[in-house]
């Protein structure tokens, strides 16, 4: 009979039962596009280590690692001495040139763990002497092929004998030995990032304590695969955006189980007074979220699915994506919708017996939060995740305090001028927190983020552009073929067209044990200057990639050991998108000196009054060289970087449409509950033109009530990701630019957001709260 | 003696469609109304007094039959008049008084009467909104809010409201329905005495005998079963 009562009321008002179902099911796509993109972005990321080595953690090196190292090692493992270490096993790992192909050679004892290949080839071809390879080499070498594997591109996996022969290397030549260190906390990480794709790489991975000897250098993944670490952190900034769109969701899935409630109350309350029992009008109320929640996470599976796939379509065209919906995102999608509106279902159910009060404990978990905010943010040590905590626990703490805000804006509603029907709608934004608040601290997050993120990316950009616009001094650069460049460098012709030739050489060597990149050229004070440096660089100094002062744990004035010559830091340069750790000396220095058979020329750079005119004459004489403008390496290192950032943008737009949603359906409910005088002003005839502006004014007002908390939190947030998180992800500080621009164009979208949601309202007039007999 | 009608109803009917059901409420009735004189529409529940009321508002459509409204210049037919113009005729000449609600909950009391001026852009008419709120003992409650008024207090507002334009016609439905008997009378004598003063027809829609017999004539609507009798 209730159960009737109550159907038949949810089918009498078909336009606010569809609306629940899909702005909770908008939610749940929302959680899981985001949750799928990042997860793929993830995944790509660790295809950068190849597959034999995904199982360690940690890379140790030395100087001139030969077997018997190795195995004095091992006995100490065995006999008990490295109790941290589950496994430990020898690797070769160097990139050498195999019949004109660049080949990274990948040498596992592949006796203890063959690989598992995607594709086999036929099995009689099989041979421990063959190799595995990447899907770019197939059919490229004339070595025996078993099987392609899932590794980045030109990587050859192969037994290390067999390594050692394609390498030319003696026999008990070693590279590095990969360690699995047990972690406690491994499992934990494991499960966040499952939930969180990107939230792992937050986690402060403690370099643990062995007791080994100082030749061995301990390296960890992270340091082992810059490349690999600067994917991971852009991702983490992302999965920074991903939580907060989360949240925003679980908002807008409270704000319809709040709805729902406000709805079915005054048919329950009819029913208590007819006799039936609180707990069992409880126990309908929520079946019926609940089966709402199921139908919409359902739902939402579906569509997050289909979003997540274009957009990634849109953001890496032509690559191959392969979106898995699996139990973890399921147990998200359905956990987020079940348990939000079940638990804030039933706490809504509770209040609304209840008069409202103890305002206290909210104030004191504020309090508290902001606390532990601050402290995070300070404490290096917290690590990413202290970033992460603070972002999160800002983010709760803004929205607590709408509410407050709200009911002090309301004593000053009648300070508020202009029309009388302007008038009406900005305050009617202010007029019930009760019912508009949790709505507008979701539109509130929705516009923080976006203005967060946008400081982020534009402050970025700037100091992407300006690196760019050091490094980007020579009007051209040719590369490519090695013969053709020596040519080129060693020519005694004069380039009558060139008014300085700068040649750049380079090669790839162990600092410390960790493999970095070393460039070698004329350092003069021109050149200097392109990496922030004022003077030209002395021969006995050294400049220092971000990454690489980082990885050493060195910054200026420090001195350095690089192949027996001592070198003084005297710059750190930034190097945004760099794969490896780079250093720079002066080509005549005598490390330069020590290491010049070593060196192979990269690319020569001119500066020229008439670019064009030059490249066409080089093209003529060296046909083989690849010849860039500035100007085109500009504009494509740019395209590049918008690209990159070009997901944050979508990722932004779904959070501010669920808000957008959250606030539709919180005006809706309020309109329903609430005399607004709506039906008075159609009496008093005023027209449809002039609902629309009051609708407006409405959207305006609830849009500004947003804005007041989001920009400082904005900002905030902006500030965190520049200042605390990408300096503890990668070790380089980004200057946070207040741009108005930014600032602005977030703003305006969270405005257009609320308007829209204001102006939506005019088509849900099917229930007034009071008919008009 | 009978004074030229101000407003004329010939022949309306009105019926409601619940579902396959066919409501009708109001069939072929007729009266009309002098300027300055008042009608009372009393009637059991659910016999379509607010249905009349919103008739007359132009909030709903005829069926059948047609309403005029002697306006200064012209005669307003509400048959042959869309949404906007029936719109335009409320906002312009007729004022509304219902049972509750009557006021924007997000506009002060000053705001709420001078409403109707606003919105007829007749700035001329804004200051008679305070001395009209002064002269129903209201003064000094220009800038509060509706929502800390009591009833009948709400009930003077809009009746104030109601009469700022001194429109033609002033509707009201059951305006005292919510008042004790010493507020009603007050609200009651206010809403009469004014509209006989300037000269404005009223129809007000009551369930109390005493206020219905305040009205120069009395429109009792039966239940539907005898229509024949709805006409005076
Ligand atoms: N929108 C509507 N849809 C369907 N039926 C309606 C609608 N509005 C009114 N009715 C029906 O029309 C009839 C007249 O309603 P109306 O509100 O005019 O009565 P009333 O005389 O004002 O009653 P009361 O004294 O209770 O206010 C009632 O039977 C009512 O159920
Ligand atoms: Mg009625």
């Amino acid at each position: 009979m209730i159960a009737l009562a109550l159907l038949r009321f949810l089918a009498r008002t078909p336009w606010s039962t569809a609306m629940a179902l899909i702005g909770m099911a908008l939610g749940v796509t929302s959680i899981v596009s985001v949750h799928l993109v990042s997860s793929s972005v993830s995944s790509r990321l660790d295809g950068l280590v190849p597959g034999p080595l995904a199982e360690y953690s940690h890379y140790l090196h030395r100087d001139k690692l030969n077997s018997a190292a190795y195995f004095t090692l091992r006995r100490s493992w065995r006999a008990g001495a490295l109790p941290a270490v589950k496994q430990l096993s020898p690797f070769v790992d160097e990139t050498t040139t195999l019949e004109g192909q660049s080949v990274r050679v990948l040498g596992a004892d592949l006796l203890a763990n063959p690989p598992s290949a995607s594709t086999n080839t036929a099995a009689e071809q099989f041979s421990m002497n063959g190799a595995w390879v990447d899907q770019s080499l197939e059919g490229q070498l004339s070595i025996p092929v078993n099987g392609i594997i899932d590794a980045p591109k030109g990587t050859l996996l192969a037994d290390i004998a067999t390594a050692h022969d394609l390498l030319g290397w003696r026999a008990d030549q070693l590279s590095y030995i990969g360690l699995a260190l047990s972690d406690p906390f491994a499992g934990t990480i494991e499960t966040a990032e499952k939930l969180l794709p990107g939230f792992g790489a937050g986690f402060p991975s403690a370099k643990p304590n062995l007791d080994l000897s100082p030749d061995w250098q301990l390296v960890s993944t992270a340091e082992q695969y810059p490349a690999r670490e600067f994917g991971k952190s852009i991702l983490f900034n992302i999965s920074a955006l991903g939580m907060l769109a989360l949240l925003v969701a679980w908002l807008l899935i409270y704000q319809v189980a709040v709805s729902w409630l406000r709805r079915l109350w005054p048919v329950f309350d009819r029913l208590h007074v007819l006799g039936v029992e609180w707990q069992q009008l409880r126990l309908y109320f929520l079946f019926s979220i609940g089966l709402v929640a199921t139908l919409a996470a359902a739902l939402g599976l579906v569509a997050g699915w289909w979003l997540a796939r274009w957009l990634l379509e849109m953001a890496v065209p032509g690559q191959e994506i392969n979106l898995k919906l699996d139990s973890w995102v399921v147990f998200k999608a359905v956990g987020s919708a079940v348990a939000v509106c079940l638990l804030g279902g039933a706490w809504a159910f509770h209040q609304s017996q209840q008069t409202p009060g103890r305002r206290s404990l909210l104030v004191i978990i504020t309090l508290v939060l902001l606390g532990g905010a601050t402290w995070c943010v300070f404490q290096p040590q917290t690590g990413l995740a202290g970033g992460f905590f603070a972002i999160a626990a800002l983010s709760l703490a803004a929205s607590q305090m709408i509410a407050p805000l709200l009911i002090q804006l309301k004593q000053w509603a009648s300070m508020i001028g202009g029309s009388y029907l302007l008038r009406i709608g900005a305050r009617e934004a202010l007029w019930h927190p009760g019912e508009l608040s949790v709505a507008i601290a979701g539109l509130s997050l929705a516009i923080a983020t976006a203005i967060g993120v946008a400081l982020m990316v534009d402050s970025f950009r700037v100091d992407f552009s300006q690196m760019l616009d050091h490094r980007l001094k020579y009007d051209l650069i040719a590369q490519g073929d090695a013969t053709a460049l020596n040519e080129l460098a060693h020519t005694n012709e004069p380039l009558t067209l060139a008014s300085r030739v700068q040649v750049y050489r380079n090669t790839d060597i162990r600092v410390n044990g960790l493999s970095m990149e070393l460039n070698t050229t004329r350092m003069d004070a021109f050149e200097s200057s392109r990496y922030g440096y004022g003077a030209s660089l002395a021969t006995n100094n050294i400049l220092l990639s971000e990454q690489a002062g980082k990885a050493l744990r060195l910054s200026v004035g420090d001195t350095l050991a690089v192949s027996g010559e001592t070198m003084t830091v005297s710059g750190l340069f930034s190097a945004f998108g760099d794969l490896k750790p780079r250093l720079i000396v002066d080509q005549g220095s005598p490390l330069a000196a020590t290491i010049a058979t070593e060196l192979q020329i990269d690319s020569v750079a001119f500066t020229s009054d008439q670019p064009d005119a030059l490249a066409a004459s080089l093209r003529e004489q060296f046909p083989a060289l690849e010849l860039r403008l500035q100007s085109d390496i500009r504009r494509v290192a740019l395209k590049t970087f918008d690209q990159t950032f070009a997901i944050t943008t979508v990722l932004i737009t779904i959070a501010l449409l669920v808000a957008a949603i959250s606030v539709y359906i919180a005006v809706t409910t309020m309109r329903l509950n609430r005399q607004t005088g709506r039906q008075l002003l159609n009496t008093l005839g005023v027209n449809r033109a002039e609902q629309l502006l009051m609708n407006i004014a409405l959207g305006t007002g609830l849009g500004l009530v947003a804005i007041i908390i989001a920009l400082p939190l904005g900002i905030l947030f902006g500030w965190i990701l520049c200042n605390v998180i990408n300096p503890r992800a990668f070790g380089w500080t980004i200057e946070l630019q207040l741009s108005a621009e930014a600032l602005l164009r977030s703003c305006t979208w969270g405005m257009l957001a609320a308007i829209a949601a204001g102006i939506l309202q005019g088509g849900g007039r099917e229930e007034g709260a009071f008919g008009e007999r | 003696m009978t004074k030229p009608a101000a407003l004329s109803v010939k022949k309306i009917s009105k019926h409601y469609q619940d579902g396959s059901r066919q409501i009708d409420v109001i069939t072929d009735l007729s009266f009309s109304v002098a300027a300055g004189e008042s009608v009372s529409v009393t009637g059991p529940s659910g016999s379509g007094k607010s249905t009349l009321l919103n008739l007359l508002a132009g909030l709903l459509e005829l069926d059948n039959g047609d309403i005029t409204l002697q306006l200064k210049d012209k005669t307003f037919s509400y048959r042959t008049a869309n949404e906007r113009s029936r719109t335009a005729l409320r906002r312009q000449h007729i004022g509304y008084v219902y049972q509750f609600f009557n006021l924007v909950p997000t506009l002060t009391v000053l705001e709420n009467v001078r409403l109707p001026a606003r919105l007829n852009r007749r700035r001329d008419l804004e200051s008679h909104a305070s001395t009209l709120l002064a002269e129903f003992g209201l003064g000094d409650r220009l800038h509060d809010f509706p929502d800390v008024l009591s009833g009948g207090e709400q009930q003077r507002v809009a009746v104030a409201r109601a009469l700022l334009l001194k429109p033609p016609l002033l509707l009201a439905d059951e305006p005292t329905g919510n008042l004790d008997a010493e507020n009603s009378k007050h609200v009651a004598d206010l809403l009469f005495s004014s509209c006989r003063e300037q000269n404005i027809s009223l129809v007000l829609a009551t369930h109390s005998t005493d206020v219905a017999a305040m009205a120069d004539t009395r429109l009792h609507l039966d239940s539907r079963l005898t229509p024949d009798k709805k006409s005076l």
